[in-house]
């Protein structure tokens, strides 16, 4: 039983650090986003970053459970339109633009040849 | 993990390296731009330098501790949103972009010399 619960409070938790871990990548790279100067930057990176650590030390799982739901709330009204993503990626620039052409497709270069030749 | 490292590594092109007169020029001489872009993947040590690089400029690590198999949390003594700035640090560094899950589990440098080294767009 203990045994039990005590499995499910340490998945509760380690799902939640998985969620703040991948909020606050995402909110780091939208204070890269809309601080473009790296001076900028790194005062916005380490403000971001002293918001994390005053929580650090919460032990109830449902205030840590509103704290995520309030800091991805916060992180959704502040996402840039804009962001900058990798050419090749998914919303990049380059993405799908030159696909693989499907299979079992050939050219035939005749270069206007007749069949009679 | 492994799997996924097995079958990108199936699906990126063969280096093939010319040794006749009048052939390309090695990877390793990064001063001569290579214009085909199907030759010019990283080599191992370019990437595990680049990484080490990145690592060892990172200000809360020490840089004498830092080795191609340290592990961020546990040999260096990282925190987990450290963890999460090396890998953002590593992605720009080398003009990736990692998907959320797969940056989740980067937690070593092997992990991350391994992802980059298998990874087809890394630049």
């Amino acid at each position: 039983m203990s045994g039990a619960t005590a499995a499910a409070y340490l998945a509760r938790r380690a799902a939640q650090k998985e969620r703040v871990r991948i909020l606050y990548r995402r909110a780091l790279k939208d204070t890269l986003n809309w601080a473009v100067h790296r001076h900028l930057f790194y005062q916005d990176a380490s403000d971001l970053r002293e918001k994390f650590e005053a929580n650090k030390h919460v032990e109830d799982l449902d205030t840590i459970d509103k704290m995520i739901a309030a800091g991805e709330a916060t992180y959704n009204k502040w996402r840039h339109p804009d962001p900058y993503i990798v050419p090749w990626a998914p919303g990049g620039s380059k993405f799908t633009r030159n696909p693989v052409p499907p299979s079992g497709i050939e050219i035939v270069y005749d270069y206007g040849r007749e069949e009679n030749d | 993990m492994a799997l996924r490292a097995a079958v990108l590594r199936h699906i990126r092109l063969p280096v093939q390296t010319l040794t006749a007169a009048g052939s390309r020029p090695q990877p390793q001489w990064s001063f001569l731009r290579l214009f085909s872009s199907h030759d010019d993947h990283l080599t191992k040590e370019e990437v595990i330098d680049r990484v080490l690089d990145v690592v060892k400029s990172f200000p809360k690590v020490d840089p004498s501790k830092v080795a191609p198999d340290v592990h961020f949390q546990k040999d260096l003594g990282l925190d987990s949103l450290d963890n999460v700035e090396i890998v953002m640090a590593l992605e720009e560094e080398f003009k990736l972009e990692i998907p959320d899950k797969e940056a989740d589990k980067i937690d070593s440098c092997n992990l991350a010399i391994e992802y980059i080294y298998n990874h087809p767009m890394a630049g």
